[in-house]
């Protein structure tokens, strides 16, 4: 099954950039998140121009919009969340719907939903939206093989990059390993899933995490001689067996990052 | 070399201590001496061993953990420092004796059972070793994937200047493929020696919990019969195997008997439906979706024994799990004596229909065997005063009550198996579904769970439904036959008859049992070509005049 955090075998022009470029991306994305925004218009554009600049990214890597949607659900209850505690908790803006008067310190009144405070609300949905899109683009196209390559002309030490490609496919197998245990012991009348929360804490996890620990000791143990078996740890220098080249779409790329990133930083500081 | 034993007889430790698994990796102590091309792996550092000597685990999935295919294969070279070019070399040439060629980016989740075991191989044959240790590496897998993992066992043989051990169960397949076969007992060789002359001796094979191959077990057994200075050796291709005794036959050493074959036991010879499979059809969300069953239709029977057969993906699994309310169907209905299972909880339908699975480690959990059983029957609630009895009478059934309060994972695994079937049985359930009851077990523990389910049948007029890739199996023990082609049911009817559909069942990459085989190849001379054992098979030839 496809999500938004598997790799999409394409051929794209997103595909085709060098990793250390899509980590760019993810950085600016970063930095662009964490400048402080009020409740203004331009605050809005700003966030919104990289919003947009990503999609057009997604579009061009072949992400079907389904995942955005797919994204987007995931995080609805949080938006609604945020769009509701800010409305009510933000100080200051014009009152858009008055329930009653609950005042707290501070100068904010529980009992009133002001449109600064939606707009805040919503400027940070805005805010998740574009941190939490930058990521899934770059493990979308980018194959494990060339984030190893990439870590190790980073100059991290091979083990590191190993460790951690090999704990991403054991995260799977953990994931596999779960739902199976699940699913045999919902075979002996044990529905750990329609249990009330508080019996799920109270006794439903031993039966699962059991099974869980002494298989994986098991699986770990086989990895290992697989391991061994393939000479890993010899004295030898490791080959680089994957080659990554900067190319002009990297240029062309960084130039227009930098160039979008501009103008939002822009827009945010300076447009009126 | 092929090596053959019983589960415990030492096959694994044999691997381990010629790839430096021992004492690299696991701990112990040895007499005498191991040499591997040249060197003691007991006085050198394993990654050293594995430039010489490498080594495949039955687990296919324990084996890959890089993101691709060529990733994969590259992995070992490239800890050695090989430059790129060769490595890629290598690659390319292991893939394709391997048949995996143009897979290079495949993702290696992605990959069937039987290519993952071949992957498996591909990435120790890209160091180029002298020695390839190959513990069991078809154990888990299906017919299909079987043939093909052997298959690229043989072009390796013949395209590398490379030694191959194998530890296995399957005498029958790999017969026509080594040059010598060991076999352990306790520990120690009991038989060394080509496969034509140590896979005839029936008697000590098993004697060594070792399944003689069908031929051997024929021949064998007709030895006795023949001129002084004739001698049979057991054939891997049963066609030639029957050529031998269509001229015995035709010789006058032997004599067929004319026998009436058993009928199959016909609808009146069971009860009333009891699970109703109504066109339901399932498929797994995916871009696009998987239909794993396609509008399937089947009656099950009171008291009837059903062998469920086909290659992986066919959707056995799948219907068996809707079976058991795992998977819900998005069309169709399951009844149940005539409810539909859809209005009840998969603890409910557990009590009505058991399923269980081919291992027992993902569901035992407790500090002793009773517990384990008793943990079902606290979730169906019942009342605790009966607990004590049920769990009795189904350690019992299963011949466990010496164990009751032994830690399950003291149990050796065949043990371990009867008490996951009897966790099962607590329920009380009508329907038991066994999925794949052999897999690694040996010859020995291979039919415990199957005639656990004769016993239970005769017994309790339980209805048995057996997932099984064993064709021997299957024909001794089902009296009905289920074949799953892509998702539907492809044939449907008592095993002789469906035996009989050789050509339907080539399409699903299965074969009748070897006797079946050897029995229609002696269809010319007048031998019914509808039987299933080798029992049955000599019950109708005897020595003949000359």
């Amino acid at each position: 099954m496809q999500t938004i955090f598997s790799y999409i075998d394409r051929d794209t022009f997103v595909h085709r950039l060098h990793p250390v470029t899509k980590l760019g991306h993810v950085l600016l994305t970063l930095i662009i998140i964490l400048i402080p925004y009020g409740p203004t218009l331009e605050s809005a554009l700003a966030l919104s121009v990289w919003l947009a600049f990503s999609a057009v990214l997604w579009g061009i890597a072949g992400i079907s919009l389904r995942q955005f949607w797919s994204l987007f659900k995931i995080l609805l209850a949080t938006f609604v969340f945020l769009i509701l505690i800010q409305g009510f908790m933000y100080r200051g803006g014009e009152p858009l719907l008055v329930l009653g008067h609950l005042p707290i310190s501070g100068g904010a009144d529980l009992g009133v939903v002001t449109d600064a405070g939606l707009l805040f609300g919503l400027l940070l949905c805005v805010r998740v939206l574009v941190a939490v899109s930058a990521l899934p683009l770059f493990i979308s196209t980018t194959t494990i093989s060339r984030v190893m390559a990439a870590l190790n002309s980073m100059g991290v030490p091979n083990r590191f990059t190993f460790m951690f490609v090999s704990s991403l496919s054991f995260t799977n197998l953990i994931f596999e390993m779960w739902n199976s245990i699940i699913e045999a012991q919902k075979l002996r009348a044990f529905d750990i899933e329609s249990m009330p929360l508080w019996q799920r804490a109270r006794r439903a996890y031993v039966p699962v995490i059991v099974p869980l620990i002494l298989l994986l000791f098991r699986k770990g143990n086989d990895l290992e001689v697989a391991l061994k078996s393939r000479a890993f740890g010899s004295t030898h220098r490791p080959t680089q067996v994957e080659v990554l080249e900067v190319t002009w779409r990297d240029h062309l790329m960084v130039a227009v990052m930098l160039g979008v990133f501009g103008l939002c930083l822009w827009i945010r500081l300076f447009w009126k | 070399m092929a090596v053959f034993g019983a589960n415990g007889a030492g096959k694994s430790t044999l691997c381990y201590l010629l790839s430096g698994m021992i004492p690299n990796i696991y701990g112990g102590r040895r007499r005498g001496r191991v040499e591997v091309c040249g060197i003691d792996p007991w006085d050198h550092p394993i990654n050293e061993i594995a430039q010489r000597c490498c080594m495949v685990l039955q687990d296919p999935e324990a084996q890959l953990f890089m993101p691709s295919l060529e990733m994969e294969l590259a992995f070992g070279p490239a800890n050695l420092g090989v430059p790129r070019e060769e490595i890629m070399r290598r690659v390319e040439e292991a893939l394709e004796v391997v048949g995996l060629k143009g897979l290079n980016r495949r993702n290696t989740n992605a990959l069937s059972g039987g290519q993952k075991q071949r992957a498996a191989l591909a990435s120790v044959l890209t160091i180029l070793p002298d020695l390839l240790v190959l513990d069991e590496p078809t154990s888990q897998l299906d017919p299909l994937g079987t043939k093909e993992v052997l298959e690229a066992i043989r072009n390796v043989r013949e395209g590398h200047q490379v030694s191959i051990l194998m530890t296995t169960h399957k005498t029958e397949e790999v017969m026509g493929l080594v040059d010598r076969c060991m076999v352990l007992k306790e520990g120690r060789v009991v038989a060394l020696g080509p496969p034509e002359e140590v896979l005839s001796q029936v008697d000590l094979l098993e004697e060594a919990g070792v399944q003689p191959p069908t031929t051997a077990r024929v021949f064998s057994a007709v030895s006795p019969w023949l001129p002084r200075g004739e001698a049979l050796r057991p054939e891997a291709d049963p066609d030639r195997a029957a050529g031998s005794l269509r001229r015995l036959l035709g010789a006058g050493a032997l004599r067929l008997v004319p026998r009436e074959v058993p009928e199959s036991p016909g609808a009146d010879a069971v009860g009333e439906p009891i699970l109703q499979v109504q066109e339901v059809t399932f498929s797994y969300p995916g871009t696009p979706p998987v239909t794993a069953l396609k509008e399937v239709s089947l009656d099950i029977r009171q008291g009837e024994f059903v062998g469920l057969i086909g290659q992986n993906g066919s959707g056995k699994s799948t219907l068996v799990k809707a079976l058991v309310g795992l998977l819900r169907p998005q069309r169709g209905r399951i009844l149940f004596k005539g409810e539909d299972l859809s209005r009840l909880s998969v603890g409910n339908i557990a009590t009505r229909v058991g399923l269980v699975l081919q291992n027992p480690d993902y569901q035992l959990f407790s500090i002793s065997a009773e517990r384990e059983i008793a943990f079902g029957l606290e979730n169906i609630g019942l009342a605790p005063e009966r607990r004590e009895e049920r769990i009795h009478e189904v350690l019992e059934m299963v011949g466990l009550e010496h164990v009751r309060e032994t830690f399950p994972f003291k149990l050796s695994f065949g043990d371990r198996r009867k008490l996951a079937v009897a966790a099962v049985l607590a329920l009380g359930p009508e329907v038991l579904i066994m999925d794949e009851p052999t897999t690694a077990q040996d010859y020995r523990g291979r039919y415990l769970l199957a005639e656990l389910a004769q016993r239970l049948r005769e017994r309790d007029d339980r209805t048995i439904i057996m997932i099984s890739h064993d064709m021997d199996l299957i024909a001794r023990y089902a009296d009905r036959l289920v074949v799953m082609y892509e998702g539907r049911v492809l044939l449907d009817g008592p095993t002789r008859e469906v035996f009989r559909e050789a050509e339907a069942l080539r399409k699903t990459f299965l074969a009748p049992p070897t006797a079946t085989q050897l029995a229609a190849g002696l269809a010319s001379e007048g031998m019914p070509a509808d039987l299933l054992t080798v029992d049955e098979l000599l019950a109708r030839l005897e020595k003949g005049g000359h």
